[in-house]
């Protein structure tokens, strides 16, 4: 789609939003949120044909594709099943890399392989385009098994440090991830109802939220816990993104989960 | 003797064992910092309460709850006039706002508000407890510094942290207990 015809389509969808979240406020009994968000969902598609996470995925595909400085694209990277493996690879993401010696989820091996493989400098790679890759790459493995099983020895720290994070109590409301995420899974925070890693969190990643009008990769949505909770977000591509997502992810493949249809669709 | 010298040696061990940074807070250290400069600040500077939720994962050994409600309940400042019951009107201001009380997260209130978590009991008619000097005491008290009842829970110590002062945190209980306040009328 041509840049000029997205931007229009993006207008007409926050339209909608904001009709949708209007409407949404205005009722006298609670929506649930997961069936807002269907009927929301529902709407893009009879109006426009197509939900926003897939032009997001589209972008996504043609800078996949797209010429770096070295010359090369991102089909000469590997993201964990081999150059130019894309099928099923988000589903087995954190792993370790031999080659940058370092446990990465799939937004920082995007970030990884524009400096390695295609030669850009850290300061030209723009975070709307490795979110919009990382969906791209994501849809590859929209409703897999997640199996994320650490084993190498850097896999297995970094899932310690993600459930040292995550029992972390720290800033001005005393919040860490587990006293809502453990605790009290299953019970609602105002009207979002909060899971936990073992009700498969983490698995509708990337998503766009219709609230938000945006799209949240995995590594958003950490930064958006945080905020709500009080602490700074980190900085993308930190260990402790990764860390927590090595942790959540390994939780929900214990308990046998599979990714929502990605990029999914929320609220 | 021989065992003089073996506990004396084990003694030093140990001694030294603990005063250096183990390689896994190290790790974690870092792992923080590479997360920014602002995170880091913030996740490094836990209080004592706060560590020791996290070290004990929000449950702790029996033998050091005495100490930790004690110290929580020492940190519990008061309104300069004395007064635990405020003005209702602004404590419901307080309880709304999200960068102060944000209580609708987690707490139902005043009936007609709809959008309320569920993690916390239901504070709706909270007032039918009455206002005996016990209650408004306790009220004060639990909104002020959660854990100086519950170690550790989810609730948040609001005026430890300054999220509200010692008189809006009156204004709070007469949220909850005035009679006239909305949470308690039908």
């Amino acid at each position: 789609m041509k840049r000029r015809n997205r931007l229009v389509f993006l207008g007409l969808l926050a339209l909608g939003t904001l009709v949708g979240v209007g409407a949404y406020t205005q009722q006298q009994k609670p929506l649930d949120p997961f069936e807002e968000a269907m009927r929301q969902r529902q709407m893009y598609l009879e109006t426009f044909g197509v939900l926003p996470g897939e032009l997001f995925a589209e972008e996504g595909k043609e800078l996949f594709f797209r010429k770096g400085p070295s010359g090369k694209t991102l089909e000469e990277c590997d993201f964990g099943k081999g150059k130019g493996v894309l099928e099923g690879v988000y589903a087995i993401l954190p792993k370790y890399f031999p080659d940058s010696k370092r446990v990465e989820d799939l937004e920082t091996r995007v970030y990884t392989c524009m400096q390695t493989v295609q030669g850009y400098k850290p300061a030209e790679i723009k975070r709307d385009e490795v979110k919009a890759i990382t969906t791209y790459i994501a849809s590859f493995s929209s409703k897999a098994k997640i199996q994320v099983v650490p084993k190498h020895p850097q896999e297995l720290a970094m899932y310690n440090l993600g459930r040292e994070l995550w029992y972390t109590r720290a800033g001005a409301r005393d919040m860490s991830c587990a006293i809502c995420h453990d605790q009290y899974a299953g019970q609602r925070v105002r009207l979002s109802p909060v899971r936990s890693p073992k009700q498969g969190l983490g698995n509708e990643w990337p998503a766009y939220r219709f609230e938000e009008d945006k799209l949240y990769t995995m590594e958003d949505r950490i930064n958006f816990c945080y905020e709500s909770i009080a602490i700074p977000k980190p900085e993308f591509y930190s260990d402790v993104h990764i860390a927590l997502t090595m942790y959540m992810l390994a939780e929900a493949t214990k308990a046998g989960h599979s990714f929502e249809e990605l990029p999914f669709f929320t609220r | 003797m021989k065992r003089t010298a073996i506990v004396v040696g084990s003694l030093v061990l140990l001694g030294l064992g603990l005063s250096q940074v183990s390689p896994f807070r190290a790790r974690l250290e870092a792992a923080l910092h590479a997360g920014g400069h602002e995170f880091a600040r913030v996740m490094l500077s836990q209080d004592k309460g706060q560590a020791l939720c996290s070290q004990h994962r929000d449950k702790l050994p029996a033998d050091l709850i005495p100490g930790f409600l004690a110290e929580q309940k020492a940190l519990i400042k008061y309104p300069a006039n004395g007064k635990l019951m405020g003005d209702w009107k602004n404590g419901e201001k307080v309880f709304t706002d999200p960068k102060r009380g944000n209580c609708y997260a987690c707490h139902a209130g005043v009936a007609s508000e709809v959008a309320y978590g569920t993690m916390g009991p239901s504070l709706t008619n909270y007032g039918q407890r009455g206002t005996s000097e016990a209650v408004v005491r306790y009220t004060y008290e639990k909104i002020y510094n959660a854990w100086a009842f519950v170690p550790c829970s989810l609730m948040y110590r609001g005026g430890v942290h300054g999220l509200f002062t010692p008189e809006e945190t009156a204004d709070l209980v007469a949220f909850l207990l005035d009679p006239e306040s909305p949470i308690n009328r039908r």
